[in-house]
């Protein structure tokens, strides 16, 4: 055998030679090929210059990412009205007076308005008569957490803990930009992100992880950050999600009653009261939408083309309002029909939200009577126990975005539990008003105006207008300027 | 039987060189491998959608699929790939895959990528396959990419043009879409933030 070797033409070897040089040159660069264009994948995005980790103001991203940016600056439009919502300021107390008697001795009663775009996030809730004036302001920085992306960078500044314990006026200098870009951003690879402490924490009591949630969990989950059911732990007033028991109106109250927690005591009633903010993702996500797979984003940020590009909307609003790119994408009836289906439900949950709105308002003001005639906190326990549950589970509802469309079943079985215990502390109410000689029906004073309403609990409410115009003429002014220092730049937005 | 042991026992190299081939051989396959995990290759015998973006070209397809109704339904193999039988399903996709992976290679693939004659075939095919009931009573049922040409009728995108993937289609729409659709990530300070109330926590309770 070593004979053929040595027999083997010498031009021959150099031929062997050189093919496996070819050889394994061309397998070399086949291997650096395939490896360059799976590079291109991931610089697909381009930067016109990097976004810092903390950059709070949305147009320094929109620089990079203007198709999102400028839709994005699209949710300051105010001229959308549906039947139920829309993006223009509703004036709920307004609308429904019963809420002013429903929430006596609670900052809701001085204003409560349907949110407007993200974009009015700061100046919403610098207005707001609920956040108060200069003077004895007693509010604290928790409620900033949900407005802006100054929050989680003065979170990383201070510490989580130290932020919440803070008082909202010392951090009105801080939180300047409305909620935008890198709330739900990675500034590096634009990845959605949880940037609140709130919803982790929740879910890392029930052992669940980030890693257990796909990117289509993602696109729900960055809202679940703030549309959610929350309250402030004391002492510090953590942000915290009552999600422990489950996610249901009943689970919370659970919840709630196990750790006796009250947001406030009811001024008429005197019930320890519970309020509500805004599940919405907890009432979407027993829809028949979350269950077949839908998205958050998917329909409120729906895919937009626009000059042959395609992109998120990052115009957040109501779908009604974009009915071809988001309902029509699965549903092909026509517009005039999905609103029509939409505007039904709608009707359906309003119908008996208003039955429990009387009905608590009544049931309030007959608590008080059986007060003032002398009924003993014995015999009141119970009645104001079922008022507690019962506006609760209808402020679950109430508090909700959308007027329970994210899930009538769900949204009409909680307003039917509501009125049945409210209608069961009236009926109590009406054996302890007996007992005590008050003769029933007792006549319920008029409050058939916000107005009126309002003098009846005793809201001075041209006085906290007063206070809160001093506050924005000063103090707010001082916030912006010193913002406008500190980031060499500062958009307004529209502060009408 | 006797042929091929005499081919193998003709191909064993003399013993003072078996070391060097050894090792030679060791490299090539090594690089075989090498190149078959750089490639993703064995996500391509799978149905998982994120197989056909292993190559971004396929990005806007992919992200106009994932905002549609189809989405919830059927990925890219449902419509793309036959499925009356097994061999023909896998014949199929190495036929589509090599091409794919040629065009890719060499810098061939357009701006604008359209579908081919085979592919048409097996789509309109895949449209009757799921949809057969809402169409029996109608001729479409009877339309194929075949006799279509022969004017028997029109086929189901003909109509149906948004479907899935809108009518949109270069590379260029899609500009700012996660290929592949990222692993979801907390920021460093919050993960920490969160490790460190964890522990806090457990510690309290082991008090």
């Amino acid at each position: 055998m070593s004979n053929e070797t040595k027999t083997r033409k010498p031009w021959l070897n150099w031929l062997f030679f050189g093919a496996t040089i070819v050889a394994v040159f061309l397998i070399g660069l086949l291997a650096s090929s395939i490896i360059e264009r799976r590079q291109e994948t991931v610089s697909r995005l381009q930067f016109s210059k990097p976004i810092d980790e903390w950059e709070p103001r949305n147009e320094v991203w929109g620089e990079s990412f203007p198709q999102e940016y400028e839709t994005y600056m699209k949710t300051l439009d105010t001229n959308f009205v549906s039947k139920h919502g829309g993006n223009q300021m509703r004036r709920y107390l307004d609308e429904f007076p019963e809420l002013v008697i429903m929430w006596a001795g609670y900052a809701f009663s001085k204003e409560y308005n349907q949110g407007r775009g993200h974009a009015y996030a700061v100046n919403d809730v610098r207005n707001i008569l609920r956040t108060g004036g200069i003077d004895s302001n007693s509010m604290p920085a928790t409620c900033w957490t949900c407005k802006s992306p100054d929050v989680p960078r003065m979170m990383n500044k201070v510490g989580v803990k130290e932020f919440y314990n803070s008082k909202w006026l010392e951090m009105g200098e801080q939180v300047v930009n409305p909620i935008g870009c890198g709330d739900c951003h990675d500034p590096k690879t634009m990845n959605l992100r949880i940037t609140r402490p709130a919803l982790m924490e929740a879910f890392e009591r029930q052992g669940k992880k980030m890693k257990d949630f796909s990117h289509q969990d993602m696109r729900s989950l960055v809202c679940a950050q703030c549309h959610v059911e929350y309250y402030f732990a004391k002492p510090g007033n953590y942000l915290t999600f009552p999600w422990d028991k489950g996610f249901s109106a009943d689970s919370m109250e659970a919840y709630y009653d196990k750790i006796e927690f009250t947001d406030w005591t009811h001024k008429l009633s005197r019930a320890p009261m519970l309020k509500a903010q805004h599940p919405d993702y907890e009432l979407f996500k027993t829809g028949i939408h979350a269950q077949r797979g839908v998205s958050c984003a998917d329909c409120h940020m729906p895919y937009k083309v626009e000059g042959g590009k395609k992109f998120t909307d990052h115009q957040i609003q109501s779908p009604l309002n974009n009915i071809a790119n988001s309902c029509q994408v699965c549903h092909r009836e026509s517009e005039t029909q999905l609103i029509k289906d939409v505007y039904e439900r709608q009707d359906r949950v309003l119908e008996i939200r208003r039955i429990a709105e009387k009905t608590l308002a009544a049931a309030h003001l007959e608590a008080k009577a059986a007060w003032d005639a002398g009924a003993t906190e014995e015999e009141m326990k119970p009645v104001l126990k079922l008022i507690r549950n019962s506006q609760w589970r209808w402020d679950w509802v109430a508090a909700a975005n959308g007027v329970g469309f994210h899930s009538p079943v769900e949204a009409l079985r909680v307003l039917g539990t509501s009125v049945s215990l409210g209608e069961k502390a009236r009926g109590q109410l009406a054996v302890i008003l007996s007992k005590h000689g008050v003769k029933i029906p007792i006549q319920l004073p008029d409050y058939s105006t916000k107005e009126l309403a309002q003098k009846l609990i005793g809201i001075d409410i041209e006085k906290l207008k007063a206070e809160k115009i001093k506050l924005l003429q000063t103090v707010v002014k001082e916030w912006d300027a010193k913002a406008e220092k500190r980031q060499g730049s500062l958009n307004r937005y529209n502060q009408k | 039987m006797n042929g091929l042991k005499k081919l193998i026992v003709k191909l064993i190299p003399p013993s003072r060189w078996q070391l060097p081939v050894i090792i030679l051989l060791g490299i090539f396959i090594g690089l075989g491998l090498f190149i078959v995990k750089i490639s993703n290759a064995a996500s391509y015998l799978t149905d998982d959608p994120k197989a056909c973006i292993n190559c971004h070209v396929m990005s806007t397809h992919y992200s106009s699929w994932l905002h549609s109704s189809h989405r919830e339904r059927a990925v890219c193999n449902d419509c793309h790939v036959p499925h009356d039988n097994f061999v023909r399903k896998y014949m199929f996709k190495a036929q589509d895959g090599l091409r794919h992976a040629t065009m890719f290679t060499f810098r061939l693939e357009p701006q604008v990528i359209r579908i081919h004659e085979a592919g048409r075939a097996v789509v309109q095919e895949n449209c009757k396959r799921c949809h057969e009931n809402q169409i029996d009573r109608v001729s479409a049922i009877n339309v194929t990419e075949e006799n279509h040409k022969d004017g028997a009728g029109k086929r189901c995108w003909d109509c149906h043009r948004e479907t899935p993937h809108g009518r949109v289609g270069s590379q260029a729409s899609s500009m700012n879409n996660y290929m592949p659709p990222p692993e979801p990530s907390l920021p460093e300070w919050l993960e920490e933030y969160i490790n460190e109330t964890n522990s806090k926590s457990k510690g309290a309770k082991n008090e």
